[in-house]
């Protein structure tokens, strides 16, 4: 049997306001504080098209290598929902932003697949109902929110497909910065459309499966669907075209409702909106606005930085972390001591703490500072880890409290070789042992001298005058 | 500018005035006697009638529907806002019918207006009640809202002056939207003055409304060629002869006065209704009772809910024409009906045009009849509609028009409209003034005229 997934995402737009008024666009707020007689659909209001979104839009469908409109026109969605305050939704249906474009996604297997876009439009969110007991509650702070949506041909095949697919998209939208792309919290939702048929048939009757609200639950709902239809096909039955619920408790599908059940939205232009046509200076922000994607940049970072694959995937899974990086390179360090301190002692500070590297007391500064030290060696590899954690504990510049807690490396040789010689004499017995040949003592030695210095000593030079001083005193 | 108002709306005697004057004409639905004056200048003082579907700040805004009858506006209109800065003080709401769909106010929910002319006849609508709260010399001046005729049908079955500005000059922002590509705030008044007042200072881009044009309004034109509407049948007698009279007074005036053809307007109705209630079907969805209006003591769930208001808060007439924009827009249907609407209005567009080549203003009636006795003996629902034809031209292709009044004839006005391309709103207003000072614009028996000279 062959199956084919499309895709259709729904991305919330890191706008100020809302898409059409002039209210906050913001999650976690009170219920029914971020609205206004526009949102709340009052008699008379009228539509004002958010510029911020239509440029967030438009960077987005380019991004996806879209065709760009020249003229994108709003249109009238109809359909009745309690949470939708007009009872018709804003959003495009003949002229979106964006149509025909497409996306290299890497497969799980190492395949790089050629992701077709159908199109890529704007839209309002509808509120949130809640259903409390015998009462129906809705809070509009969500309706009027600016989402793209966008939609995929049916060009992915299994449940891992669109896992991967997802992973990588919201990493393009996050290195975009046009999203969070948060799914948990609703800024990043997914519907997909299914279908299987007998190989060489082409596509079958398409199933949507709606409420799929984490990468994870794509997987297992679209494996959970293509078994269920290839089970129906293999006892000689038919698919219905219906949509479908995921049931994340039950771990399966279930209907919502058939087609004879499906709408008419009787889409038709919005009559208080002119068309919207971007100008070339628009256009030219746009361009400007696109960044180089997460493949690109992990070529890029293995080829020019010398750093190994894995390392580079560790970097380009957000921007934040790929820019730092660059940051930190930009100040003279050596890519691969930044990358391994970034996958390493910096990010098991950031477990620690419970951070993310943006909002972490170690900025690129900040790290560029201590490797820089450590280069130099004012310091050496312990104390730089030390060093690292006090940045994270005080959120001061490493130099600073260095400076402070007299972290730095004495390299001086006359006090090297004070430490030295307060050992010795402590332990007349044991440099006696070392001077018969006993190497094993000598471990035991330099130990007890970095103790006197506290950890200080540069370790090479100890060595090397711990050298000197036995051969003196064998002489 | 006339300067000697004779009332003053904080005056206890012109509120006594309104009160027992609406008892008889049923003109407002609700007065508003509290409300300060927030601005200052050419209005300064001066009592307002808003048409009932416009939004002005904590007063209602019932839409004449059973569906809006509790609801209080918390916000002013675009076209409210500015006469107010100016000083005008809204005095109450008018009657209408129910969400501005009807021609006689007898589709209003919630009240009866009577025609000051005559109790046995309409007011006209559907901005009935403003008409008639001007036309008995309630306030100086009303606002309406034109759909398709609705300021001017009233204007001239009340005998005052109503003036339909070009689409996208006056915002519409506080404007309950009934068909939003056709309709428009509209001035009603007994003097022209008043109106030209009203326009000049509410003209002009809106950051609420992105369909207002940034353009200005032209200059006024030196106008010489007056065409006029060849009308071979479909007025009444007495509205015929009365037409016949009206185009040679304006030649009297010293006008070229040139018969024109507008053919595309035989189908002018039937794409008006498409277009006007496919809009409606959507923008009547909002009305729920949720968020805000009347909603049913008890529902199973919201669905229900929304169900039982709708069904209950809604007129026939609004049901009908929410009925038939469903219809239209239904998918696979739209090109027979919506879209080949569009068409015809582009055409409609293309022969005002072409008009406009040749003459530079444009006489029509404004109604096959005059105002027409109120209940079944009357004109049927379907009947008003086929007599929009006259009015709903100007709403199809967005160009300005007025209704002016031109005599009375068996104890009712007369009345036509002067038409000008778009953003040529103020030829009208000149053409109107000098209508208005070389003819008497008789006031209503029992009404004598109050705000003028």
């Amino acid at each position: 049997m062959e199956s084919f997934i499309g895709l259709e995402i729904h991305i919330h737009l890191a706008t100020e306001t809302k898409l059409f008024c002039g209210c906050r666009a913001r999650f976690g707020d009170e219920p029914n504080t971020n609205v206004c007689p526009v949102c709340l659909g009052y008699p008379g209001t009228l539509p004002v098209a958010n510029q911020q979104a239509l440029f967030l839009g438009y960077v987005v469908a380019r991004a996806l290598n879209c065709e760009l409109s020249p003229r994108t026109v709003f249109e009238r969605k109809n359909y009745f929902y309690p949470d939708l305050p007009k009872n018709y939704q804003i959003s495009q249906y003949e002229h979106p932003i964006g149509r025909n474009g497409f996306i290299m996604v890497p497969l799980p297997g190492g395949e790089v697949r050629k992701v077709r876009i159908h199109d890529a439009h704007l839209e309002e969110d509808a509120g949130k109902m809640i259903h409390a007991g015998d009462m129906s509650l809705i809070d509009y702070n969500r309706a009027g929110y600016p989402l793209m949506e966008i939609v995929t041909e049916p060009d992915l095949k299994t449940g891992e497909e669109a896992e991967a697919f997802l992973i990588h998209f919201q990493r393009v939208i996050r290195y975009l910065k046009v999203s969070d792309g948060n799914m948990e919290e609703g800024s990043m939702r997914c519907d997909a459309n299914v279908s299987v048929n007998f190989p060489g048939k082409g596509l079958g009757t398409k199933v949507e499966i709606k409420n799929l609200n984490s990468s994870r639950f794509v997987k297992k709902a679209l494996n959970f669907e293509i078994q269920r239809q290839i089970g129906v096909l293999k006892q000689g039955g038919t698919i219905r075209q219906e949509t479908r619920l995921w049931n994340e408790n039950r771990d399966l599908t279930e209907v919502m409702r058939t087609k004879e059940m499906a709408n008419d939205y009787r889409y038709f232009p919005e009559p208080d909106m002119p068309p919207f046509e971007p100008d070339p200076v628009f256009l030219e922000k746009v361009e400007k606005a696109q960044t180089e994607l997460p493949d690109r940049k992990k070529a890029r970072f293995v080829n020019d930085y010398r750093i190994s694959e894995e390392s580079a995937e560790f970097l380009i899974a957000s921007r934040y972390v790929a820019d730092y990086f660059e940051e930190v390179v930009q100040i003279g360090i050596e890519p691969a001591l930044v990358a391994s301190w970034l996958s390493g002692d910096v990010q098991k500070l950031l477990n620690r703490h419970g951070l993310t590297l943006d909002t972490s007391p170690m900025s690129a500064r900040r790290l560029g500072q201590l490797l820089r030290l450590l280069n130099e060696e004012r310091i050496h590899g312990k104390i730089a880890k030390k060093l690292a954690e006090l940045v994270f504990e005080e959120d001061r510049d490493p130099e600073i409290i260095m400076r402070e807690k007299g972290l730095e490396q004495i390299v001086d040789f006359d006090v090297l070789r004070g430490f030295i010689k307060n050992v010795a004499d402590e332990y007349p017995a044991v440099i006696h042992s070392i001077k018969n040949g006993d190497e094993r003592q000598r471990g035991f030695l330099i130990g007890k001298i970095m103790e006197k210095s506290q950890g200080r000593a540069h370790p090479q030079k100890l060595q090397k005058l711990f050298d000197d001083f036995l051969s003196e005193v064998t002489a | 500018m006339k300067k000697n108002w004779k009332v003053r709306p904080e005056d206890k005697d012109y509120q006594a005035f309104l009160l027992e004057t609406n008892k008889k004409l049923g003109a407002f639905l609700s007065f508003s006697f509290n409300e300060a004056m927030t601005g200052d200048g050419e209005f300064q003082g001066i009592p307002l009638a808003v048409k009932d579907n416009i939004a002005v700040k904590n007063q209602p805004l019932t839409c004449a529907s059973k569906l809006l009858e509790n609801l209080v506006s918390p916000y002013d209109a675009t076209v409210v806002s500015r006469l107010k800065d100016k000083g005008a003080v809204v005095i109450g709401k008018t009657n209408l019918d129910e969400f501005g769909m009807g021609s006689s106010n007898q589709d209003s929910a919630l009240a009866e207006t009577f025609n000051p002319w005559d109790p046995l006849v309409v007011p006209g609508g559907s901005s009935g009640g403003s008409a008639a709260a001007v036309a008995a010399g309630m306030v100086p001046l009303a606002i309406g809202t034109d759909t398709g005729g609705s300021v001017r049908q009233p204007a001239m079955f009340t005998g005052v002056f109503g003036f339909k500005p070009t689409y996208g000059v006056v915002s519409r922002y506080g404007l309950t939207a009934y068909a939003s590509s056709l309709e428009v705030p509209g001035f009603i008044a007994r003097s022209v003055e008043w109106i030209k007042l009203a326009l000049e200072l509410t003209a002009g881009a809106d950051p609420h409304d992105q369909t207002t044009t940034s353009d200005v309004l032209a200059e006024v034109r030196p106008i010489k060629k007056i065409g006029y509407l060849k009308v071979d049948d479909g007025l009444s007698p007495v509205m015929a002869a009365a037409y016949r009279e009206h185009i040679e007074a304006w030649k009297d005036l010293g006008y070229v006065l040139m018969p024109v053809d507008i053919p595309a307007l035989e189908y002018a109705v039937p794409a008006y209704y498409t277009i006007a209630t496919a809009e409606a079907s959507a923008n009547l969805a909002r009305f729920t009772g949720i968020r805000y209006g009347v909603r049913p003591d008890y529902a199973q769930n919201p669905q229900e809910l929304v169900k039982k208001a709708r069904t209950a808060g809604f007129g026939r007439e609004v049901k009908r024409r929410i009925l038939l924009g469903t219809y239209v827009l239904r998918s696979g249907f739209q090109d027979q009906y919506y879209h080949r609407a569009q068409k015809i209005r582009t055409i409609i567009r293309g022969d005002f045009n072409r008009v406009f080549e040749k003459v530079d203003i444009l006489l029509m009636p404004v109604y096959p009849t005059q105002a027409f006795p109120r209940g079944e003996s009357g004109l049927s629902h379907l009947q008003q509609k086929l007599a929009d034809k006259f009015t709903v031209g100007a709403n199809l292709t967005g160009i300005p028009a007025i209704s002016i009044p031109a005599g009375v004839r068996d104890g009712l006005p007369l009345g036509f409209q002067l038409l000008a391309p778009a953003l040529h709103d103020r030829d009208l207003i000149q053409m109107a003034q000098l209508w208005e000072s070389k003819t008497s614009i008789p006031a209503p028996p029992n009404y004598p005229p109050r705000w003028e000279d």
